[in-house]
C-alpha cells in the first residue's frame, strides 16, 4: 500500500472519528431526563426573576419608595413571564 | 378553621384488614404498615429531628385542620407489636379503601393535583418545603383528597428558588393528564408507571406539529430538548439559589400558580359516555319502575342498616347515595370513569362519605408494584369487609359480556359481603340482555330468575322479592352462615 493511500485512509478515519465525537448524542437509556425538567425550572425562574427585577425598577422610576409590596406583584400576572406559555 | 367532613375516623372505616401488611419501604426516612384501625409510620433516626420539627409547626396544625393532610400522633412504645423500645412511630387513622391514581376520575386526579399544589404553597409561606409531590402520596377519604405523607416536608432553604418536586409533580401529575387529553392514554395505565411518564414519551408520542401547542411546549417538547446525561447534572449538583428570600418565595409561588393553570388545562371538561347518561336515556324504565325500584332499595336499607356498602356497577350513584343517605359508608364501583366522576362531584357537594373506584369487578385492579406487594388488588381490598353489596343489573353484563357463569358470580358476591346482596335481575327478554345476547340464545337465552336463585342457593337465601312492570327482578338475599 502506498504512502498516499496509508494517508487517505487515515484522513477519512480522521474525520469520521471527528463527526462522531461532534455528533455524539447520549445513549437514550442513559439520559437523565430529570434534566430537561430542571432546565425548564430555571428557565421559568429567570424570567420569573427578570419581571420581578424590571417591576422594581420601573416603580422607582415613578414612585420614591423602594419596591412595590409582595400583594402588588402577585396581582400583577400579565406582566410576568412566567405567565408565558413557555419555560 | 374548619375543614370539609373527613370520613377518615376510626368508627366510619371498613373493618380492619386481617394481616399486618408493610406498604412503603422505598422512602429512606421511614416505612409505613397497616395494622388493626390504623397506619403505622416508622421514623428513621436519621429524619426523626425534621419529623419532630413539623410535628410541632404551626404549618402541620393548620393542614390538619383543614382536612388536607392526614393526622398523627407520637405511638407509644409497646403500644403495637412492631414497636421497639427506642424506636419513633406516628400513627394514622386508616382510610379505607385504599385508592390508587389508577383507581380516579379526572376530576379526582384534578382534585388531588390541587391538593397537592395548595399544600405546596402553603409549605413554602411557613418556611417548609414539599419534598415529594406524587399522587400515590394522596389517598380519598369519601370523595376528599388526603394528603398521607408527614414525611414529604423538610425545612426550605429561604434562598433557594428551586422546588425539588417539581420534575415528580410535572411527571407523575401533569404529563398522565396531559397524555390522556392529547393522545387518549386512559389514566388507568399509570398503574405500570409508578413515577409517572418522562417528557420524552409524551415528545415521542406526539404528531410534530402538535409539539409546538404552547401547552406541551415547556413541559414536554422543552424539556425533552434540554435532555443531557445524568453525569453532567451530577458534575454541577448546587441548585440555583437567589440571595433575596422575597424573591426566592415569588418564584416558587409563581410556579406553583403557572402548575395549577397546567392541570386546570389538562383535567378540562371531558365529553360524555356511553353510560354517563344512561339513566336520562334508558328507555326501558318508566318512571313507575325507577320509583319502585327506589322504593325496595331503601326498604332493604331500612331493613339491613349497613354501615358499609359496596355499590357494584354504580353509574351515576343514584342507590350509592341513597344508601349513603341511610348513614352507609359507599364505596361505589364502575368501570365508566365518566359515569363515576358524576358520582364523585356529587358526593362532594353533598358531602356524602362515597369512595368512588373506576374498576370493573370482571377483570379487578391486580396486585402491582415490588413483589406485587406494594399496591393491594382490589379484591384483597374489598373482600369480606361490607354488610352489602349492591349489584343493580350486572349480573347479565358479567354473563353476557364476560362469559361468567352464574355459580362463580355467587363465589364472588359471598366473598364480599358478609351479610346482605341486593341484586337486580335482568330477564333474558329484557331489551338490554337482548342487545348483549347476539345470537347466543343456546348459550345464555334459557336463563331464568330460578337458575340465578339455584346459583346463589349455596350461599344465600333470599329474603325479598319485587317484580317490577318492565319485568326485572329485585332480591335481597342473606347469608347463609357458614
Amino acid at each position: 500500500m502506498s504512502r498516499v493511500k496509508l494517508l487517505q485512509i487515515s484522513s477519512v478515519a480522521l474525520i469520521l472519528l471527528g463527526a462522531v465525537l461532534v455528533f455524539e448524542r447520549p445513549a437514550y437509556a442513559y439520559a437523565d431526563p430529570g434534566t430537561g425538567l430542571l432546565a425548564v425550572q430555571a428557565a421559568g425562574s429567570a424570567l420569573v426573576a427578570t419581571g420581578w427585577y424590571l417591576r422594581r425598577k420601573i416603580y422607582s422610576l415613578f414612585r420614591s419608595v423602594d419596591a412595590p409590596r409582595a400583594e402588588s406583584d402577585e396581582q400583577s400576572v400579565a406582566a410576568d413571564g412566567e405567565d408565558s406559555p413557555n419555560p | 378553621m374548619n375543614g370539609p367532613r373527613k370520613f377518615s375516623d376510626r368508627e366510619s372505616a371498613l373493618p380492619p384488614l386481617d394481616t399486618e401488611l408493610e406498604l412503603t419501604f422505598r422512602d429512606p426516612a421511614g416505612e409505613l404498615r397497616l395494622a388493626k384501625g390504623c397506619a403505622l409510620r416508622r421514623i428513621r433516626a436519621a429524619a426523626e429531628e425534621e419529623t419532630r420539627a413539623f410535628l410541632e409547626s404551626p404549618l402541620r396544625k393548620t393542614l390538619e385542620r383543614s382536612g388536607d393532610l392526614i393526622s398523627s400522633r407520637i405511638a407509644e412504645p409497646g403500644s403495637h407489636s412492631c414497636i421497639s423500645s427506642g424506636e419513633f412511630w406516628l400513627e394514622h387513622p386508616r382510610i379505607d379503601p385504599i385508592s390508587y391514581p389508577w383507581e380516579w376520575t379526572t376530576a379526582q386526579w384534578r382534585a388531588a393535583a390541587e391538593l397537592t399544589l395548595r399544600v405546596a404553597s402553603q409549605a413554602i409561606d411557613a418556611g417548609w418545603t414539599l419534598k415529594d409531590a406524587t399522587p400515590l402520596n394522596i389517598l380519598f377519604s369519601g370523595p376528599h383528597p388526603i394528603l398521607v405523607d408527614v414525611l414529604s416536608f423538610e425545612r426550605r432553604d429561604p434562598h433557594s428558588s428551586v422546588w425539588l418536586a417539581y420534575g415528580q409533580f410535572v411527571r407523575t401529575f401533569l404529563l398522565p393528564l396531559l397524555a390522556a387529553k392529547y393522545l387518549s392514554w386512559p389514566l388507568q395505565a399509570t398503574l405500570f408507571a409508578r413515577d409517572g411518564y418522562e417528557p420524552r414519551q409524551i415528545y415521542e408520542a406526539l404528531p410534530r406539529w402538535r409539539r409546538m401547542n404552547p401547552k406541551l411546549l415547556d413541559v414536554v417538547t422543552l424539556a425533552t430538548v434540554f435532555e443531557r446525561p445524568g453525569q453532567r447534572r451530577a458534575a454541577s449538583k448546587k441548585t440555583p439559589s437567589t440571595t433575596d428570600p422575597a424573591l426566592a418565595r415569588h418564584v416558587l409561588q409563581k410556579r406553583i400558580a403557572r402548575l395549577g393553570r397546567q392541570i386546570r388545562h389538562a383535567a378540562g371538561e371531558r365529553g360524555h359516555s356511553q353510560w354517563s347518561r344512561y339513566e336520562q336515556t334508558a328507555g326501558h324504565y318508566q318512571a313507575a319502575d325507577v320509583e319502585e325500584k327506589q322504593q325496595f332499595v331503601k326498604s332493604a336499607l331500612t331493613r339491613c342498616q349497613p354501615r358499609h356498602v359496596l355499590d357494584i356497577g354504580a353509574n351515576t350513584g343514584t342507590y350509592s347515595l341513597l344508601a349513603a343517605d341511610a348513614g352507609a359508608n359507599v364505596v361505589a364501583l364502575d368501570s365508566d370513569s365518566a359515569a363515576l366522576e358524576q358520582l364523585w362531584r356529587t358526593a362532594l357537594d353533598r358531602n356524602k362519605p362515597v369512595t368512588a373506584l373506576v374498576a370493573d369487578i370482571a377483570r379487578p385492579t391486580p396486585a402491582a408494584g415490588w413483589r406485587n406487594r406494594e399496591h393491594l388488588s382490589l379484591l384483597d381490598r374489598l373482600n369480606g369487609r361490607f354488610d352489602l353489596v349492591l349489584m343493580l343489573a350486572v349480573v347479565h353484563h358479567l354473563i353476557l359480556r364476560h362469559q361468567l357463569p352464574l355459580t362463580h358470580v355467587a363465589d364472588l358476591c359471598a366473598s364480599l359481603t358478609q351479610r346482605w346482596l341486593l341484586l337486580e335481575w335482568v330477564p333474558p327478554s329484557d331489551p338490554m340482555f337482548q342487545e348483549w345476547l347476539r345470537g347466543r340464545d343456546d348459550l345464555y337465552g334459557h336463563l331464568t330468575e330460578h337458575d340465578l336463585t339455584r346459583a346463589f342457593a349455596p350461599h344465600f337465601a333470599v329474603v325479598d322479592r319485587a317484580q317490577l312492570g318492565n319485568g326485572r327482578v329485585l332480591l335481597l338475599f342473606d347469608r347463609i352462615p357458614v
